[in-house]
């Protein structure tokens, strides 16, 4: 029973976003057989998304210009011979070792080469009002549509920081929702000095005019140095309180004014995904722009630790044309070390010359410390345990300023959610040093929730 | 937008019984239904609902033939028993 548990490849890739699938299928197409894991029920990751057949299709034209590479890339993963795992949840990790549950039973890959590609999730800042149901993450509105064809209201607020604001803008607007403020807290002032990345950069140009003509067109205007300050509502989210902040994304109170809503999606750039890197040992810096913690890589992308690679947002979050080029680098480089066929050159200035145009462009929207400001003592820090700002800094005054120190204080990031929710501002609001970076999360076993029984038939490595 | 092909899934939550679409996730049924709210917070008792729909921030839980799974990342099933959740 338990060897029919146990799965062999030469290599196992985790994530079929853009990094995972163009690895795979360039890994597949050489002969190599390979396992993707990944979360969700169709490949794409969060940015490919495909709709489950059958679910109506928006009109032509209503996709940015660069999810046209996403169709192309789909297919050619779909015609090659790589073996994708839907709802596989990753829980434990050694070199050429992968533990995962799926549909309740427990698997272990072994493989030759581990490919790391989780992608990232969206950064939240806590404010007044973020638990409401009805309140969620840019990136929840973004699956909502392009994932499931489902339209998330009628009146909707979009505010947070960064590049992936305006994609959330144009998905519902193409579902006929009325967006009635599309709000980003970096000043347009900051933005300016990001136009060499978006300039010097054909397809990036093209993009930025087919944002522009879509917000006219619906007539939403984007305003910068704006931001959510609260949302209120009786047992769901009916209103938001928005306002001016300054430079450094501190609130400006004097300028509140509440408007009517009924779906407000917040979020503050990416944070990239990388604990099961640092399960397995990889080491990881702090680069704020590229949205905290990533782990750190070779030109080869290989890892601190030798047979695991990385690719895309785990390496710091720049986008998908960035995680496209990486995945092509993975793919020569596993070639090389199990065939011995040289890696072409041209795939690893590609990616050098994607990595520096999107830090050039995420530079703008590095998170702004005084955001921190908008929480109350009185709010939601920890979703998972209830901890409110009040009771975590209570714990880092009484404990300790180190992340570790405040969540045994307090419980916050204890719940299931690993602190992946609360964790990158849980630290800088207790102990009140938004400019400083965080601790290094600490990863516990499982990597991700899954049933005990899961980890009891775990087979042995 | 081109028509919804999809069938129909009939399933249940909180003895309510909710039409949801064949490739649906519990929490894209219930939203679409007009219900945002999927369970109680921990020590509040405040109402929750989907956050990130992504499968990260685990604030969807609900129960499913006894079995705490995340409303986001599960399929819904013609007759399946779905209840508001609690924690895992």
């Amino acid at each position: 029973m338990t060897d029919a548990r146990v799965l062999d490849a030469d290599v196992g890739v985790v994530g079929a976003g853009p990094a995972g699938m163009v690895a795979s299928a360039r890994l597949a197409a050489a002969g190599l057989s390979v396992v993707v894991l990944d979360e969700g029920q169709r490949a794409g990751g969060q940015i490919f998304r495909q709709l489950p057949g059958g679910a109506p299709h928006p009109a032509r034209g209503a996709e940015p210009p660069s999810h046209a590479r996403g169709d192309t890339l789909l297919a050619a993963f779909a015609d090659r011979d790589v073996t994708l795992r839907r709802g596989a949840t990753v829980w434990d990790a050694r070199p050429g070792r992968l533990w995962f549950e799926q549909d309740g039973a427990s698997w272990l890959l072994r493989c030759r080469r581990i490919v790391l590609a989780p992608g990232a999730y969206d950064r939240c800042v806590p404010f007044p009002g973020w638990t409401l149901p009805g309140v969620v993450t840019a990136g929840a509105l973004q699956v909502m549509v392009r994932g499931f064809g489902v339209v998330p209201g009628q009146r909707a607020l979009v505010a947070g920081s960064g590049p992936l604001l305006l994609p959330t803008v144009t998905a519902l607007t193409g579902a006929g929702v009325e967006v009635v403020a599309a709000l980003e807290a970096s000043s347009r002032w900051r933005a300016l000095r990001a136009l060499g990345g978006v300039l010097g950069n054909g397809g990036r140009r093209r993009e930025a005019a087919w944002y522009a003509r879509r917000l006219l067109g619906a007539g939403v205007r984007l305003r910068w140095g704006w931001t959510v300050f609260a949302c209120e509502g009786d047992g769901r989210v009916q209103r938001a309180v928005i306002g001016k902040v300054d430079r450094d994304g501190r609130p400006r109170r004097d300028t509140a004014r509440t408007i009517e809503v009924d779906v407000v999606g917040a979020g503050f750039g990416l944070v990239p995904s990388i604990e099961l890197g640092l399960r397995l040992g990889c080491a990881a810096r702090f680069v704020a722009a590229r949205g905290g913690h990533c782990l750190v890589v070779d030109g080869a992308q290989r890892t601190s630790v030798p047979e695991v690679l990385a690719a895309g947002e785990i390496c710091g979050v720049g986008g998908a044309e960035v995680a496209m080029a990486e995945g092509d680098v993975v793919a020569g480089t596993i070639l090389h070390e199990l065939r011995g066929i040289a890696p072409p050159a041209a795939a690893g200035r590609r990616a050098a010359a994607e990595r520096r145009a999107a830090d050039r462009l995420l530079a703008a929207f590095a998170p702004l410390p005084g955001l921190h400001e908008l929480a109350t003592p009185a709010t939601i820090v920890c979703r998972c345990e209830d901890v409110t700002l009040q009771q975590a800094r209570d714990a880092a005054a009484l404990h300790g300023t180190s992340a570790r120190a405040i969540k045994l204080g307090c419980r916050a990031g204890m719940g299931p959610c690993q602190a992946r929710i609360c964790g990158p501002s849980l630290q800088a609001l207790a102990a009140g040093r938004p400019d400083q970076p965080m601790d290094l999360p600490v990863v516990q076993l499982p990597v991700r929730p899954v049933t005990t029984a899961t980890i009891l038939a775990a087979p042995a490595g | 937008m081109t028509a919804d092909a999809r069938g129909a899934v009939t399933f249940r939550f909180g003895g309510r019984e909710v039409r949801g679409r064949e490739g649906d996730t519990i929490a894209m049924a219930l939203w679409a239904a007009g219900e945002p709210v999927l369970r109680r917070s921990s020590s509040l008792g405040a109402p929750r609902g989907l956050f990130c729909n992504m499968g990260v921030c685990y604030e969807c839980l609900v129960a499913v033939d006894g079995r705490t799974v995340r409303a986001c990342t599960t399929v819904v099933r013609e007759g399946m028993q779905v209840e508001p959740g609690g924690r895992p």
